[in-house]
């Protein structure tokens, strides 16, 4: 698979898929009407906008992070950034409703983009500075303390949600498990910006990325200043998690899967392997939100014989698992080590 | 054989001396446990309540009925986690492992959480569906696990399919109603709140057998930590004895999640603390350190998760992360980063 150029074929998927989006929902809107509908314009188009920038975002900050730490299960919630970015943003809607009054709960707006942001870049910053050990930052230790920082930051959201109301405890609980249910213009004016400067980064360190891949030692022959090297892609990383984590939440597996596909599709060099992971990861993403919003809920309202509500939605954070980890296990199965 | 398996070369204090001092500790944790609380009970009169346990008296029905049961439970647990993290450690040969990756914990509460939302089930009948769904979940993690027999893809298979689980219950939970959902989110975060005496016996029962005999498998994690091929060398049937230990480790974590909720950190943090005490790895000293390091570690957090707030409580879960963050950045930089 490696040889060929597998980009048109990538360009194609990710062209139906997000016609797919655009289309399908509670109003199926026929293929001609799409360019002036009223719906597709104020609700999916935005939506769809979100859906792809953050896929990409999470995909590449995967990619990235995968290469630094030489790990092959590093992810963008490995440093901490996502669990820090929720507990920021959890902060400000509790805040928020204590200013505003009971009952005023908002999940949406900028203060909780930028509580997002920088409590991700906060919790990233943390992890960085317990993986030095005399002035170098160590693979090892970045792997096990971004775990430690995630792990507290997320207990520090469970105490908090302890003395929440019932109103806020769902709330949070979509900002957790990551969603893009009613995310519109305003959001994609939110994103943009890390999108841009993340997206842009990462792809032009890729370079660097792959001397580091070598080694730290081969790497410092080749004349690589490696701290700065891998500050700096660590750094891109944690702009695009906590872009996209501040404004759909924590999704998780994208990151994770869209790097190990990518990697199938063009190989280990970063210059093929980034832009691809950015791509796969968002056509996985826009999947992932095709099937939140067409999941068969009446099946499982007949099985409990209770009423469903989902007053708000599945999050798309639910479907990720539920479509990715089967794909990893046959990933993990198909791919034995040669004897 | 014995001169490669136990290789104490830099410990630090005599084994001897360690077990000692740690059953001090634990006995002096259990002794707070039952003598503080809401109503103050002098140590003397703790004692003494303690040795009549069908006594009519307020003190005797106070420590048998509500604070020794509690103790034994958070003590009993809190080795069990450990000795599990040992075990665990030892069969994957990876320092990180923990008995998340059995999908043990997420497993027990998925089947609360459906329980709670889709049968509408009884708090009483809560530890019935999380034992059933913590083994269940070990099995199939087991099952899945089996199929591959290299250690590296044991975790990730565990760990997506934990993810998978994790999944599923955030999915059972956007379907429920605000009521099911706190109900399931004070599971999720692991508690010792109102336990009794039946929570203790049951997890007694069920631990009875499995704690000894994982004391028995400390030669055979000392092979192990040979390497796969050395073993194999020594006439050590390495798949079986992993499988071996990886169903002792579930059978060793589902009860406890069953009575105290996913209680996270003691299986990770124990066996590393006893590792470091000890100065080296050899699994026959690490195994009863790190069950009384455990057993210290879950009292200790209980007693802080009463007084911290008193009168009200928090749960033992938080508190166990709360120190167990910090005490696992500081030991894991030294440790692996000198």
């Amino acid at each position: 698979m490696t040889g060929r150029a597998p980009w048109p074929m990538l360009a194609g998927l990710l062209l139906l898929t997000a016609v797919a989006h655009l289309t399908t929902g509670p109003v199926a809107i026929p293929l001609a009407e799409l360019p002036d509908h009223v719906i597709v314009h104020a609700v999916r188009l935005p939506r769809l906008i979100v859906v792809l920038l953050a896929g990409a975002m999470l995909g590449l900050a995967g990619a990235l992070l995968q290469t630094v730490t030489r790990n092959p299960l590093a992810e963008p919630g490995l440093m901490g950034v996502s669990a820090g970015a929720v507990l920021a943003i959890v902060l400000a809607i509790i805040a928020a409703s204590r200013i505003e009054g009971l009952g005023m709960v908002r999940d949406t707006g900028w203060h909780l983009g930028l509580a997002g942001v920088a409590g991700g870049m906060l919790a990233g910053a943390l992890t960085y500075a317990l993986s030095r050990r005399h002035g170098v930052s160590r693979p090892v230790l970045l792997v096990l303390m971004g775990v430690l920082v995630a792990g507290s930051a997320s207990a520090v959201t469970s105490m908090l949600l302890l003395t929440a109301d019932d109103n806020q405890l769902r709330l949070v609980l979509h900002w957790t498990i990551g969603s893009t249910n009613g995310r519109g213009w305003v959001h994609v004016e939110m994103l943009a910006p890390y999108a841009a400067a993340g997206l842009s980064m990462g792809l032009l360190s890729a370079g660097i990325a792959n001397a580091l891949q070598l080694g730290d030692g081969v790497a410092a022959c080749l004349g690589l200043r490696v701290e700065p090297a891998r500050l700096m892609l660590i750094f891109a990383a944690a702009v695009l998690t906590a872009g996209a984590v501040s404004v759909v939440g924590g999704i998780g597996f994208v990151g994770l899967i869209g790097p190990h596909l990518a990697r199938m599709l063009v190989g280990n060099d970063a210059r093929r392997l980034f832009p691809a992971a950015a791509l796969v990861a968002a056509l996985l993403l826009t999947l992932a939100d095709l099937g939140a919003r067409s999941l068969p809920l009446g099946w499982i309202e007949a099985w409990s014989r209770s009423p469903v509500t989902a007053p708000s939605g599945i999050p798309v954070g639910v479907v990720t698992p539920l479509l990715g980890v089967p794909f990893f296990l046959w990933l993990v199965f198909a791919h034995r080590p040669r004897a | 054989m014995q001169g490669l398996a136990a290789a104490p070369s830099r410990a630090r204090l005599p084994f001897a001396t360690l077990l000692g001092g740690l059953c001090g500790v634990l006995a002096l944790t259990l002794l707070l446990s039952l003598t503080r609380g809401i109503v103050p009970l002098p140590w003397t009169e703790a004692l003494a309540a303690l040795a009549d346990p069908r006594g009519e008296s307020f003190a005797a029905i106070l420590v048998w009925d509500v604070r020794l049961p509690r103790a034994g439970l958070a003590a009993l647990a809190g080795a069990s986690l450990a000795a599990a993290g040992v075990l665990l450690q030892g069969a994957l040969r990876n320092d990180l492992a923990d008995p998340g990756l059995l999908g043990v914990a997420s497993g027990a509460s998925l089947a609360v959480a459906i329980g709670i939302v889709f049968l509408h089930a009884a708090p009483t009948a809560l530890p019935g569906f999380a034992l059933a769904g913590g083994l269940g979940a070990g099995v199939v993690v087991l099952g899945a696990q089996r199929l591959s027999r290299d250690p590296v893809r044991m975790i990730l298979i565990g760990a997506a399919l934990a993810a998978l689980f994790s999944a599923m219950i955030v999915l059972v939970i956007v379907l429920g109603n605000e009521f099911q959902l706190r109900t399931i989110h004070a599971f999720l975060i692991g508690s010792l709140i109102g336990r009794g005496m039946s929570d203790l016996l049951r997890l007694l029962v069920l631990t009875a057998i499995l704690l000894p005999a994982a004391l028995l498998f400390s030669r055979a994690l000392d092979v192990l930590r040979l390497g796969e091929e050395m073993a194999a060398g020594l006439g050590v049937n390495v798949f079986r004895l992993r499988l071996l230990l990886l169903l002792t480790a579930i059978g060793l974590t589902a009860p406890v999640v069953a009575s105290c909720g996913p209680i996270g950190f003691i299986a990770l943090v124990a066996p590393h603390l006893a590792r470091a005490l000890l100065g080296g790895a050899d699994a026959a000293r690490v195994l009863p350190l790190a069950m009384l390091i455990g057993a210290v570690l879950l009292t200790t957090a209980d007693l802080l998760a009463r007084e911290a707030v008193a009168p009200a409580e928090l749960p033992v879960g938080l508190v166990v992360t709360a120190l167990g963050a910090p005490a696992a950045i500081l030991l894991l930089r030294r440790h692996l980063a000198p």
